[in-house]
């Protein structure tokens, strides 16, 4: 009996500390994680490279969001249009919507935000993806005005980055501390090797939030996070499909989201014998994809993919068969001239679990049609800068991106993470069309041929798209959205 | 024959600590030298680390490198940071932006708060428990206690930790299974979150302090004084505490210095694996992130709570024992 009175008390004593310390928001509080990314650096700036992506979400709001279709829809700005060839887009925007410090939004402040990210003395990797815009201007108190460098039909599509958020005219060298957004949720505290909080701004624009409050928790080893999710002292985990069987069905239920995020293995089209189409297509067809699959990842883990990048959640997604053919792949290897079988050194790295299982199944594959290939463990640490994008056969792994956004940084001839060194101005000349063609059917044309290109000759072995998989605690309500397009305000918390 | 205590035996006293003191010295620099050539050699580094593939931009990651001085040659930035520990200063971490005693501070005091308590509750115990088999020695109890902690240490320190985990916040729900809490939070809410650590730490540590207590005290119950006394008919309660004890004891300074040094200096897998916010996850932290200035004076001073123990235990030794102390002409 004393030992179990001596932790009760001592839990007592801790409620009390806590609860004197924060007087509860009856409408509860969400307890999220974050895994120290950046060590302590993480910044409150939306376009810094450190941008604390989990806080952010919350304290800010991007003009145009992606719906569920994948589709620009209204979030800051309610309309927008181009100009007739698409150099130039108007938005307009909602009105009376409030920052956390209680002055209105204005097209200044839009126009401020977005000049910054292509400020040639602001260093932010947001210009990878909006570099395009030349200048943004303030039409009137609720109009804005981009103009581009070069025509860009699907613009608003770009605009839905989760970096691509507004702050207030002015706020850049104070945004770190204040965090003073138009989002659902405004900073109490900001410590990052400690608790943030976050609490409902009642005022905002959608509706009044949902939960009082959200805490922030650095937890920067992977078991610790699991441990702290299975206790109950965190509400929602990114899990993986191997762990789903650890979860109390009671306490939480799980989420499997289809997501663009994939993972593969790339060839340099300009290294030998990369460089011969017949040998990369030997190689990808080799791929038994479902195999690959079920044995990376497991049931619900993900969905096949045909060495294309464009997701089939994107709406330019274009659906084409690849089933795994061993003749077909030998004798292409036999008309590139390795009638007796090709020897390849395939890199990975631990980076990710399931690099190491996807390279032996793949290895028993291409074995079936006389291609051998080698394994290269190589350290996790250096292995974007020292390997990935120079061994000539490598493994990657990518976000999702909309079509235009991961065809043009990952293939575009010259693109900094153009890892296959693809360089095609066949290929450059689609995407540019697709850029300028106003018509959705005949963008949606230019991109199918686009992918079907990377399908016939690319260089990149796309095994499949990698499923979300979520555990959340059951007292929270989360809407089956990517996590980045959850709208946080709606969220309820029961507890 | 032994002289007298006099000047004799305190000159060469002094002689012996300023001995020890001159070789810890020289096994800090030892340490420093080898953990900067050792995090030097890892490939990658700060920038690497943080851009990850971004580093593919090397107008980026040169900007990076010359902001945070990594281009100039690795023997001028050891000098740097060498010269400024001489005179007090533990530099700048590369990533924080701050002045590396600042983020150590509380992390330091966190660390402590849970290795001392650790020690309060495992050093009695296992000395305890080895005095008793001893006395009961070859008994079902000393056979029970010994096999039991002897398992305890086999076991690894995350596994003893999972299964605790699981038992006492999955299951029973009394304790965090991590620690959420503020770096600076006040001692008393560290607390709920150090007892899960402290059980694991005391299972490790029980088992190599019991097990010398007990040879020690058997030794010294079959000794002469011991048998005099027992013959002379004073308590054997008595005997225990008064001659038994004290003299088992000796021999287990050292390893009661050990360990103290082991708790002390960071328990970094035991911290990991409870999110605790002490001196070891931190040395994780700047590992993974190529925080070299960080690693380094991490690795000094984790260095120096060791060696600075053992010397203590050292010097205890010597003053506790007039046999090691005595000058032999």
């Amino acid at each position: 009996m004393k030992t179990r009175t001596l932790p009760l008390l001592i839990c007592l004593c801790l409620l009390l500390i806590v609860g004197v310390a924060h007087a509860q928001d009856e409408r509860g509080t969400l307890r999220i994680n974050h895994a120290m990314e950046f060590g302590g650096l993480e910044s409150l700036d939306p376009i810094s490279q450190y941008r604390f992506f989990d806080v952010n979400a919350r304290l800010y709001n991007r003009l145009v969001r992606a719906d569920a279709q994948g589709l620009p829809a209204p979030e800051l700005a309610t309309e927008w249009s181009p100009n007739d060839d698409a150099t130039e887009w108007t938005f307009l925007l909602r009105e009376g919507v409030l920052f956390h410090d209680g002055e209105t939004l204005t097209a200044a402040d839009v126009a401020y935000s977005f000049n910054r990210i292509i400020d040639p003395a602001v260093d932010t990797p947001v210009r990878a993806v909006l570099g395009i815009m030349n200048r943004v201007e303030a039409v009137d108190d609720t109009t804005v005005r981009f103009v581009l460098n070069a025509p860009h039909a699907d613009f608003p599509l770009l605009l839905t980055d989760y970096r691509a958020l507004v702050i207030a005219e002015g706020s850049a060298d104070r945004i770190e501390q204040t965090g003073n957004g138009t989002g659902p949720f405004r900073l109490e505290t900001l410590d990052l090797e400690g608790t943030t909080r976050l609490v409902a701004f009642d005022e905002y624009w959608e509706g009044v939030p949902q939960h009082g409050v959200v805490e922030i928790f650095p937890i920067p080893d992977a078991t610790a996070t699991l441990q702290a999710f299975l206790a109950g002292q965190i509400d929602i985990y990114s899990a993986t499909v191997a762990e789903v069987p650890l979860f109390n069905q009671d306490q939480v239920y799980v989420q499997y989201l289809f997501s663009g995020g994939w993972e593969g293995m790339v060839m340099r089209t300009d290294t030998p014998p990369f460089d011969d189409v017949r040998v990369r297509r030997a190689l990808r067809v080799v791929a038994d994809r479902q195999a690959m699959l079920d044995l990376a990842l497991g049931p619900n883990g993900g969905t096949i993919a045909c060495d294309s990048p464009v997701w089939p959640g994107d709406p330019y997604f274009s659906q084409m068969n690849c089933p795994q053919d061993i003749e077909l792949a030998r004798q292409l290897l036999a008309e590139a001239g390795y009638a007796d079988g090709i020897t390849v050194d395939l890199y990975l790295s631990d980076l990710s679990q399931t690099w190491t299982t996807l390279a032996e199944v793949y290895q028993q594959q291409a074995a079936q049609a006389g291609i051998t290939v080698n394994l290269n463990m190589t350290s996790s640490d250096g292995y974007w800068s020292d390997v990935w994008m120079i061994e000539p056969f490598t493994f990657t792994s990518w976000g999702q991106r909309p079509a235009d956004q991961i065809l043009n940084e990952g293939w575009r001839s010259g693109a900094d993470w153009n890892e296959t060194y693809w360089n095609r101005s066949d290929f450059d000349s689609l995407l540019d069309r697709a850029r300028s063609a106003l018509d959705f059917a005949q963008r949606k044309e230019l991109y199918a041929d686009a992918q079907e290109m990377l399908w016939m000759e690319g260089g990149a072995l796309i095994p499949y798209f990698t499923n979300t998989v979520r555990a959340v605690n059951n007292a929270v309500t989360l809407p089956e959205i990517d996590y980045d397009m959850v709208p946080w305000w709606e969220v309820t918390v029961n507890r | 024959m032994p002289r007298p205590y006099g000047s004799g035996p305190g000159e060469h006293m002094l002689k012996l600590a300023l001995q020890r003191v001159i070789l810890a010295v020289f096994t800090l620099a030892m340490v420093a030298v080898v953990v900067f050539a050792t995090t030097e050699l890892l490939p990658g580094d700060v920038c690497t680390a943080f851009l990850g593939r971004d580093a593919r931009d090397v107008e980026r990651l040169e900007r990076c490198r010359e902001e945070r001085g990594l281009n100039r040659p690795a023997v001028e930035r050891f000098g740097e940071w060498a010269g400024g520990l001489l005179s007090g200063d533990l530099g700048t971490s590369v990533i924080r932006d701050r002045p590396i005693a600042d983020v150590i501070g509380s992390r330091l005091r966190n660390t402590f708060v849970l290795g001392i308590a650790a020690a309060v509750v495992g050093i009695p115990l296992a000395v305890g428990l080895g005095v008793l088999i001893a006395i009961k020695r070859d008994t079902a109890l000393d056979v029970t206690i010994s096999s039991t902690a002897l398992f305890a240490m086999t076991l690894p320190d995350f596994v003893t930790a999972t299964v605790l985990v699981f038992i006492f916040s999955f299951v029973l729900g009394w304790f965090p299974a991590v620690t959420l809490i503020n770096v600076n939070a006040p001692i008393a809410e560290l607390l709920p979150n150090i007892i899960l650590p402290i059980m694991v730490l005391t299972f490790v540590m029980v088992a190599h302090i019991m097990r010398l207590v007990r040879t020690s005290t058997i030794e010294v119950l079959a000794s002469d004084y011991v048998q005099m006394a027992r013959l002379k008919g004073v308590p054997f309660r008595q005997i225990v505490w008064r001659h038994v004890l004290p003299n088992a004891m000796l021999p287990a300074i050292n390893i009661v210095a050990l360990t103290l040094g082991w708790l002390l200096g960071g328990t970094t897998i035991i911290e990991s694996i409870f999110n605790y916010p002490g001196i070891g996850t931190l040395l994780l932290n700047a590992i993974s992130d190529r925080d070299l200035p960080l690693v380094q004076s991490l690795a000094l001073l984790m260095a120096l709570i060791y060696i600075g123990l053992n010397l203590i235990a050292d010097l205890l030794t010597l003053a506790l024992n007039p046999r090691l102390r005595t000058l032999r002409a």
